[in-house]
């Protein structure tokens, strides 16, 4: 017990100093929040102008523009680390490996959920789609999926980030994994927003609570090694 | 295309491709024997 | 010498699957000729899902026990498990554009199950290419194959959710020929076809593993020469300024 409470301690605390590096100036949170608007305003040249088109492909359009932008801000959290060789001091404390994977993955949680959170409202004023009345649903989707993202994200991360060509590698391995995350956000919210007609919307949370659980447990076992090599 | 077509099509990529898979692995298991004898 | 033996049955056990599959089993009822792919597309389904099982276990059995030779087999395990995903992806395909009328049936689990596996593997390969140093290269492999192993059933099961919540019509399964109302002579050629393959893939593994042997042999060697050069020139080095002393 006392031991987990440590554990708990080390990742809160490594969480922490990534959020004040990034509220110091680091911008990672900001350049990614453009990135995504920008995908938006091009998804919406590339399927626009019909209004009804563009609020049928909403719940995808959001989704994919937090899949793509969160890459790019979990990949910019874990470069924080490269830098005078952060990662490899990190690796030397005295702590459970896997309480430094919950503190990355934290911060990039914390990281995505911002993302997700400006995205969604975003999407509701672009797309002319009615958040407002799904809010719960639509913020427990959010929350799932920032959770897998960072999860699967500082976990890929982890093994990209001192690799020749990471900015191709990171997306190339982490996009296909994400494949079941994205369709059950997708689905879940599109379900939400249509006010869960056939009762769908639980299962699709569910399939986001395994999917997260899953890919923690996964990191959590393995981030040790890759601290080590 | 009629379904012999497809059928022809499925066949010789799987097995065309199996066999290229293999000479081609012979080729590089050669390749790194002979510059194992240089290597000595 | 036992190797090459393996390499001429399964070369012969192929060919003659081929035949039997291509002349001697009469067409299916409803799919006709069409079924006759469903031989060579099931048997490498199988075996794609056989290869990266054994990368996934070759990855764990490096990690624990930090033997190169558990990484050889993981990196066979994942080149030959892409060449038999892209087959049965193409044996699907053209399966699927006679019976189904389109190449591709996103509502089918199975398919869009493969073509991620597809992508996930060749991300593995890709990550190794890129990583020099031999353990390193082990260990991000290892995780990465792991994770997409655990990965792949969570895919399936979205999929099978995506079709089943929609309620879409039915559509004529590939699973048909497993189906044990079918007829002898379809499940017969079934599983000779996949004897065959499973030769051809076991015969395949070994020389993919003694190529992977030889490659690491190669670059060890490499390193102890760079070694050898770099003492060699400090030698040289010393004894100059010996000289001038």
């Amino acid at each position: 017990m006392n031991g987990l409470r440590t554990e708990a301690r080390v990742a809160m605390a490594i969480a922490r100093k990534d959020a004040v590096a990034e509220l110091r100036g680091r911008h990672a949170t900001v350049s990614t929040l453009f990135f995504a608007a920008v995908v938006l305003l091009l998804f919406g040249f590339a399927l626009g102008p019909d209004a009804r088109r563009l609020a049928e492909a909403a719940p995808g359009l959001l989704w994919l523009a937090i899949v793509f932008a969160g890459i790019l801000a979990v990949n910019r959290l874990h470069l924080l680390e490269t830098d005078d060789a952060a990662l490899e001091q990190l690796a030397l404390y005295p702590v459970a490996r896997r309480a430094i994977y919950a503190g990355k993955a934290l911060g990039g949680f914390a990281v995505m959920l911002v993302l997700g959170v400006v995205v969604l409202g975003a999407v509701g004023i672009l797309f002319a789609v009615d958040i407002a009345s799904a809010w719960l649903p639509l913020l427990s989707t959010v929350i799932l999926g920032a959770m897998g993202i960072a999860a699967v994200g500082t976990f890929y991360a982890g093994v990209t980030v001192r690799m020749r060509a990471r900015e191709v590698m990171l997306p190339l391995l982490v996009l296909p994994v994400l494949a079941p995350l994205l369709l059950g956000a997708v689905r879940a919210t599109a379900a939400a927003l249509a006010g869960d007609p056939f009762g769908e919307l639980g299962a699709w949370l569910q399939l986001l609570v395994a999917f997260d659980l899953i890919m923690l447990m996964a990191g959590a076992a393995t981030y040790g090694f890759l601290l080590e090599d | 295309m009629t379904d012999a077509g497809f059928v022809i099509a499925a066949y010789g990529v799987i097995l065309g491709g199996l066999a290229l898979y293999t000479v081609t692995l012979w080729r590089r298991l050669r390749a790194a024997a002979s510059r194992d004898d240089e290597g000595r | 010498m036992k190797t090459r033996i393996l390499g001429f049955v399964a070369l012969a056990a192929v060919v003659s699957a081929a035949i039997v599959g291509l002349f001697v089993v009469p067409p299916d009822l409803n799919q006709g000729d069409a079924q006759r792919i469903m031989y060579p597309h099931v048997a490498s389904a199988w075996l794609a899902y056989l290869s990266f099982g054994v990368t996934a276990v070759g990855g764990v059995l490096w990690l624990w026990r930090r033997d190169l030779r558990f990484d050889a087999v993981a990196l066979s395990g994942a080149e030959i498990g892409v060449m038999f995903t892209a087959f049965a992806i193409w044996g699907g395909m053209m399966w699927g554009r006679p019976v189904w009328g389109v190449f591709w049936q996103w509502e089918d689990p199975r398919l869009t199950t493969t073509a991620l596996l597809l992508a996930l593997y060749v991300g593995y390969l890709l990550l190794r290419r890129l990583t020099e140093d031999p353990e390193r290269r082990a260990t991000r492999a290892a995780i990465v194959g792991l994770v997409a192993a655990i990965d792949i059933p969570i895919v399936h099961f979205s999929v099978e959710w995506w079709r089943g919540l929609h309620q879409t019509a039915t559509i004529a399964s590939p699973e048909r020929a497993l189906d044990p109302a079918a007829p002898m002579v379809f499940v017969g050629t079934l599983m000779g076809t996949l004897a065959a393959f499973s030769l051809a893939w076991l015969y395949l593994m070994i020389r993919r593993y003694e190529l992977a042997r030889a490659e690491l042999a190669r670059e060890e060697e490499a390193r102890r020469g760079r070694l050898r050069a770099v003492q060699a020139a400090a030698a040289n080095l010393r004894s100059q300024e010996e000289a001038a002393r």
